[in-house]
Formats: C-alpha cells, sequence, structure tokens
C-alpha cells in the first residue's frame, strides 16, 4: 500500500515534470525525493534502518544504508488517512491511548505486516524517551540488531566525546551489517553535501524573515526536520537551492501574498499531519506562519577531518535535544529575528517531550510578549478532533492579535 | 546540621550524597498540595513528576541544599526544566543517564556519577584529595551494601514465606533509606529482620512490578485482598538499593556506573543485545519467586512503562502466567479502586 503511494507519487510527479520542465516548484521536487526515498524504503534488495528522528542519515546514505525515522511514516499514514486503521491494532496489542499517535500508528503498521523489514534498528535518545521505546519494540518485533545513539543533554566535552564515540561505533554496527568498511571518502562528500545543504538552508530561513513574507503556510511545513533524511546528498541540495530560487523569485516578483501577511506567526514543534484545513483557515485570516521552530540551523559547519565529533555536536545542538530553557531562549531568538506577533503551539497528545514544556514554553514567550495559543489536539490521530472548537479558538487567537 | 539533597530518581546513588555530607531525601511523589504541575508543564504527564512538582511549587518540602535530577525520561528532564522556574534560587544538577549498557555507556555514566560527585563535595564547600573522597565514598558504599544485603534476605524470607505486615515493613525500610540515612535505614533492617508475626498461608502468591509502589499502607491492603507479594520490581522497592559491586583497585564511580545500569535496569534502561529483555526478566523473576500470577501496575502517561507492556504480556501469556495490568496514579486510593479487579484475580489464581 505505501510503496503504491510512493509510486503514484513519483509518476505523477515525473509526468508534470515531462510536460513542462520548468512548472516543477521547489515543494514538488522535495516531496518527489521524499516519495523516491519512501518507495526505496519498500523495495527488496535495499539495505533498510529504521531509526529514531535525529540518526546520522548523511552518514548513513554514505554507507549506501536507506534509511528513515519512523515518525515518517506515522506522518505519512495520517496525511493519506490510513492511520487510523493501524492505531486498532498498536491499541489491541496494548499500547496505550495516551501514547504518542506518531509512534502508535507505525507500531500498528508493524503488527499488520505493512512495514519494510528492515536489516537492522538504529534508535536515539533524542527527540524523546517513547520513540527508542518504540525503536526497541521494533527489534524485539523483527527480530533484529538494534544500536542506541544516547544523546546526552548536557553540552560538555565528555558529552561530545560519549555521542562521537557512539557514532563512531555506529559505522563498525553499519559495516558489519553491509559488509563494507566505511569510505571516508564518501563521508566527506556527505558532509560536503551536508554543508552546502546548511548553507542554503541558513539563506532559506533568512529570506523567510523578509516582512512581507515570500513563504506561504504550507511552502516550510515540517522542511527542518524532514530534510535532514536528504541533507547529506547531492539531491538534498538540488531541493534547498530550489527554496531558495523560489523565494527569491517570489520576493522579486511579489507573488507572495504580501497583501494577506495581517499577522506573522510561529508554529511550534510540528504541524498537523492529517488533512484539516488549518493552513486555509489562516490564509483566509490573513495569517501566515513565518517560521516553524524547528526551521532552524543550529549547528556548525561538519568538519569532514572530524566527522564523528561534528556530527554528535549537531545532534546535541538540535532544539530536540535542548533543555526547555534553552529550546526558549531559541524561539525568543527565532521570534524577534521574524518579528511575529504570536505562536501557535499544538499540544501534541502523548508528546512528553515537546508538548510537556507546553507551560514553560508560553511563560517564555509571555516574557517577551509574544502570546501563545495552544492547542489541545492529537497531530497524528483525527479521531478524537473537535475541529469546530479549534477553528474557535484559532480565529479568537487571531482576533485577538488583530 | 541535618542538610539534605532532594533527588527522584533511584538511578541516584545515595552513598555518593552521604559521603559529600549530606543526607538524602528522595521527593515522593505524596502530597495534599493542590494540582497545579499541569499549568507549568502539561496535565499528560506521569502522576510522579506532577505530584513532585506539586510539592515544590506548594514547598511541601523540607530544606534542601540542592536537587539532584537524572535524565532518564523525557518527564523527567522536564520536570528539572520546571524545577528551575518553581525554585530559581535552588542549587541543580542534571546527571545524563545512558539507555544502552555497553561500555561507553559504563564510560561515560562512571564520569557523570564522578561530576555528581564533585559537585555535592563543592556544594558542601569541601576540597578534599581525591583518595579522601573515595575512601569517604567507599565507607559509605559499604553501609548500604549491608543495607542491600539485608533487603535481600528479607526479600528472600518474603519469597518462602508469608508473613504479616513484612512486605509493608519492607518498604518501610527502603524509604527510610530514601529519606532519612542509611544508618537508619539498616537499623530498622536489623530489628525487622526477624518477622513480628508467625507465618502463615496465602494462596495467591504474586509478582508485581511496574515503576512506583512506594506506599507502605498499599502493601497491607494487598494482604486484605488475599495477595501475597513474593516479589517486587519497582523503581521504589529494592531496586533501588542496588548493591554496589567494588574491588579493591577498582574505580569507584565505574562501579557505581556498573552496578547502577546493569544490576538494576528499569523500563527506561535496555540491553541491545536482547530487545525486550524487560519482559524475559520479568518472566524469570515471576518464575524464581514462585509466583502464581504477576501484576503490573504503572503510572498514566509513564512513556517508559508503558511502551513495553505490550512485550511483557506476550512473554508471560507465553509462559502461561496470569497477568493482571493496572494503571493510575501513585495514590493508596487509586489502588483501592482496583480493590474488585485484584480480588477477582487472586481467586482465579487460586482456582
Ligand atoms: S511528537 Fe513527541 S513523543 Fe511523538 S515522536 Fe515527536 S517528540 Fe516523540
Ligand atoms: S519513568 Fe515513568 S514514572 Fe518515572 S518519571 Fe518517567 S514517566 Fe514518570
Amino acid at each position: 500500500m505505501m510503496y503504491e503511494h510512493f509510486d503514484n507519487t513519483v509518476k505523477g510527479i515525473k509526468d508534470k515534470l515531462s510536460q513542462d520542465p520548468s512548472g516543477i516548484n521547489a515543494r514538488k521536487k522535495y516531496v518527489l525525493e521524499l516519495s523516491r526515498l519512501g518507495r526505496k524504503l519498500y523495495t527488496k534488495n535495499e539495505t533498510i534502518a529504521w531509526c529514531g528522528v535525529t540518526a546520522p542519515f548523511d552518514l548513513l546514505s554514505s554507507m549506501g544504508v536507506t534509511s528513515c525515522f519512523v515518525e515518517f511514516v506515522g506522518a505519512m499514514l495520517a496525511s493519506t488517512q490510513t492511520a487510523g486503521f493501524f492505531f486498532e491494532d498498536a491499541e489491541d496489542a496494548g499500547f496505550a491511548t495516551d501514547s504518542c499517535a506518531y509512534h502508535r500508528a507505525v507500531m500498528g503498521a508493524v503488527l499488520k505486516n505493512a512495514m519494510p523489514e528492515p536489516d537492522f534498528i538504529i534508535g536515539t535518545s533524542s527527540p524523546c524517551t517513547a520513540g527508542l521505546a518504540v525503536m526497541e519494540n521494533f527489534a524485539n518485533q523483527y527480530k533484529k540488531d538494534f544500536f542506541i545513539l544516547n544523546v546526552p543533554q548536557n553540552y560538555s566535552k565528555d558529552a561530545i566525546r560519549f555521542l562521537s564515540n557512539q557514532i563512531e561505533e555506529l559505522t563498525h554496527f553499519v559495516s558489519a551489517h553491509t559488509k563494507e568498511p566505511l569510505s571516508k571518502e564518501k563521508l566527506g562528500m556527505a558532509l560536503e553535501n551536508f554543508n552546502q545543504s546548511s548553507k542554503l538552508l541558513r539563506d532559506i530561513y533568512d529570506l523567510a524573515k523578509t516582512k512581507p513574507s515570500p513563504v506561504d503556510n504550507r511552502l516550510l511545513r515540517d522542511f527542518g526536520v524532514v530534510m535532514t533524511l536528504l541533507m547529506g546528498t547531492r539531491e538534498g541540495i538540488d531541493i534547498c537551492q530550489a527554496f531558495k530560487d523560489e523565494l527569491n523569485q517570489r520576493i522579486k516578483t511579489s507573488r507572495h501574498h504580501a497583501s494577506k501577511e495581517k499577522t506573522r506567526l510561529m508554529w511550534i514543534q510540528n504541524r498537523i499531519q492529517y488533512p484539516f484545513p488549518m493552513d486555509k483557515m489562516l490564509d483566509d485570516l490573513g495569517a501566515k506562519i513565518v517560521i516553524d521552530e524547528l526551521n532552524t540551523v543550529t549547528w556548525e559547519p561538519m568538519d569532514p577531518d572530524n566527522p564523528f565529533e561534528s556530527i554528535a555536536k549537531r545532534m546535541i545542538s538540535i532544539p530536540f535535544s535542548m533543555d526547555t530553557s534553552k529550546r526558549i531562549k531559541n524561539m525568543q531568538t527565532l521570534a524577534l529575528d521574524y518579528q511575529i506577533d504570536g505562536a501557535i503551539n499544538p499540544c501534541h497528545w502523548g508528546c512528553r517531550q515537546g508538548t510537556g514544556a507546553r507551560g514553560l514554553v508560553s511563560k517564555g514567550m509571555r516574557d517577551i510578549d509574544i502570546p501563545v495559543l495552544n492547542l489541545e489536539i492529537d497531530c497524528v490521530d483525527s479521531r478524537n478532533l473537535a475541529r469546530g472548537q479549534i477553528e474557535t479558538r484559532v480565529e479568537a487567537f487571531m482576533e485577538m492579535l488583530s | 546540621m541535618n542538610k539534605k539533597i532532594g533527588f527522584t530518581c533511584a538511578y541516584t546513588p545515595v552513598p555518593l550524597i552521604e559521603a559529600a555530607g549530606f543526607f538524602p531525601y528522595r521527593i515522593l511523589p505524596e502530597t495534599k498540595a493542590p494540582d497545579q504541575a499541569g499549568h507549568l508543564l502539561h496535565d499528560n504527564l506521569c502522576p510522579h513528576v506532577k505530584k513532585v512538582l506539586d510539592r515544590a511549587l506548594e514547598n511541601d518540602l523540607p530544606d534542601l541544599e540542592g536537587m539532584v535530577f537524572i535524565n532518564s525520561c523525557d518527564t523527567m528532564r522536564r520536570l528539572a526544566d520546571a524545577w528551575q522556574v518553581a525554585r530559581p534560587d535552588d542549587k541543580i544538577i542534571l546527571i545524563d543517564l545512558p539507555s544502552g549498557m555497553n561500555r561507553l555507556s559504563l564510560d561515560f555514566l562512571s564520569k557523570e556519577y564522578e561530576r555528581l560527585s564533585r559537585t555535592l563535595f563543592k556544594w558542601n564547600d569541601q576540597t578534599l584529595e581525591p583518595e579522601i573522597i573515595s575512601e569517604k565514598i567507599k565507607e559509605k558504599i559499604f553501609q548500604w551494601n549491608l543495607l542491600a544485603d539485608s533487603i535481600k534476605k528479607i526479600e528472600e524470607k518474603m519469597t518462602n514465606d508469608f508473613f504479616p505486615g513484612y512486605a509493608s515493613g519492607l518498604q518501610q525500610i527502603i524509604n527510610t533509606a530514601a529519606t532519612e540515612s542509611i544508618d537508619q535505614a539498616l537499623a530498622m533492617a536489623k530489628s525487622k529482620i526477624e518477622p513480628e508475626n508467625p507465618c502463615k498461608s496465602l494462596t495467591a502468591p504474586v509478582f508485581v512490578f511496574g515503576n512506583l509502589l512506594f506506599d507502605p499502607k498499599v502493601y497491607d491492603l494487598f494482604e486484605e485482598w488475599n495477595v501475597q507479594v513474593v516479589g517486587t520490581d519497582f523503581c521504589t522497592s529494592s531496586r533501588f538499593v542496588t548493591r554496589i559491586q567494588t574491588g579493591p583497585d577498582d574505580n569507584i564511580f565505574r562501579s557505581l556506573a556498573h552496578s547502577y545500569l546493569k544490576q538494576t535496569p528499569c523500563a527506561r534502561t535496555m540491553d541491545t543485545t536482547i530487545p525486550g529483555s524487560i519482559a524475559q526478566r520479568i518472566v524469570e523473576r515471576a518464575k524464581k519467586s514462585n509466583a502464581k500470577g504477576v501484576i503490573g501496575f504503572t503510572l498514566k502517561f509513564c512513556d517508559p512503562y508503558l511502551a513495553r507492556i505490550p512485550m511483557i504480556r506476550q512473554a508471560l501469556q507465553k509462559e502461561s502466567i496470569p497477568f493482571l495490568m493496572l494503571e493510575g496514579d501513585c495514590t493508596e486510593g487509586s489502588m483501592g479502586q482496583q480493590q474488585t479487579r485484584i480480588e477477582a484475580f487472586t481467586e482465579m489464581l487460586e482456582v
């Protein structure tokens, strides 16, 4: 089922491309590459690794591994409205309804044999305890080798060394499965690609700061998190370049909804994954999400001579791994840089990591006079969605901001 | 002066606290403080952390010289974050705890425990030579291990026979070690090691596991409901009093790391070579204690445990060991609500 979904998307976009080579926008290119990755994940004869969100995908791709974080599949299942089918299996097997629905959806898919069997599994302690627990469940279910990357929260020398040693050990673990040693050259190239993509990401995010912003409510949704799947590759650079070009073009031609930008917003953590007309609602209210919290480059350039340490520092630097006070400082900086009027926090039910800090985040934003709308919503499981209530609250919030 | 260090997680080595001249104070989630933690964090967090935070917000705590947090799960991380806002003047340290048990994890945790020890001595304004610090820690570990041995003996007795009031007595000893001192707990253990009441027979020997069950009164309730607790695995039960294996030339912090990671893993710590090993461990412990059934008691919203329950359920089913899974908050009252289910379970075991 998922193979067909990804395959159809690839074919559809390629058809469009063949009819009109210049008509493909950045978002389509991005979806095309992600669908290709999705299709590869569901293809036999690939070396597949199911991973935690913060795994070093650049390193893994340089070692010939097709890898992805499982929450990506959870999000896909939600967006294609097939997740409901899998929740029940997970819940029948005893997975609590109070747990994160990204995980419940994929666990259901595992139990229903709807996930490709991996060659091995790489869990990461960041972003969340629940994610690591789910990776252990995967390993137990598939009886596959399991590796954990512990991402410490303290940014100390010992912590960096600990993580960098683990990453080095990961390369041995992967080699033992692929029967290929790590190629320093290939890793160097992946890191070089990563650096180029990071540079472009910074440019993209800088362009998004323009007032009025050239982004719209869809363009960069969940971009920062998902792009990490592609950033060590040539295609990743092309995608980033396409986004940058498109934003420049939008600014040049003023084709960027300038008139509709009454309110500038920040979206905190992830977007709602199932079809829900939030973007349209915000469009209608003249509100624009100019920044998603996780669309930010928090790392220094990767050093190909010191690859493991660079990757380790990167992993510790991202908002998922931060303590809340640092995360709030990061949000405050973004709020000021992007000149936002307010923020929306979809308090994804079941997320202790992000939603767990709801009150602290509200307080931190209040400290810089930015109101936050906390929406109690499950971003993946739409079964209990109180749609009317959400709409009313969003409308009231926008009214208050204006 | 009785200077206390607060802590919340069983991976906090009490001997380090006492060696630095402090008394331990585990903040148990028992309070009449109003329910307000959800405002600072969110309501979908485990009652353990929420109640501890309620205590902090309401100042329902003794004077504390500092707080030790362990990065054991997201909820604990968030508690450490909230603490800085709730009690900004408190000294705080957060120790990173690896989830795996391999060589690198052991090395790292031993450094973290060393950092903890350095910090605790600093908080007590003590600058001592490393050898002296090491000696002080060893002395405390010696006492701690005596306590661990006594607790083990009590547990063995509990496994073999049923002595009314014994399980709740054991919990009192453990709570004393967590909130008073090793010495006091040891004195209690010595006096309680011989059961006060003669051995009786109950017909429902049960192994109980989960995250927290610290209220001695709950064990009395179990007896009323005909449950003979023959073994426990909670982070507030004997697992908290981890025996620390040391050799004459061992690095003391390494010994601590080894003992805490390997000997007493809870649901958040895993052996990557045996994914789901917690399920096997529970099956083995249930069998070893001759339990006829297993009761799992976990707190609502606790990801580390709730995510492993399906594996545990499956493993117990495979061995045909009856399993009752209960979810609640940390109160005696919440256990009281489960009376009917527990009694029905024990009746089933007796058949
Ligand atoms: S939403 Fe929260 S709990 Fe779910 S995967 Fe993301 S960080 Fe983990
Ligand atoms: S392990 Fe479970 S009970 Fe303990 S703090 Fe974490 S979520 Fe709460």
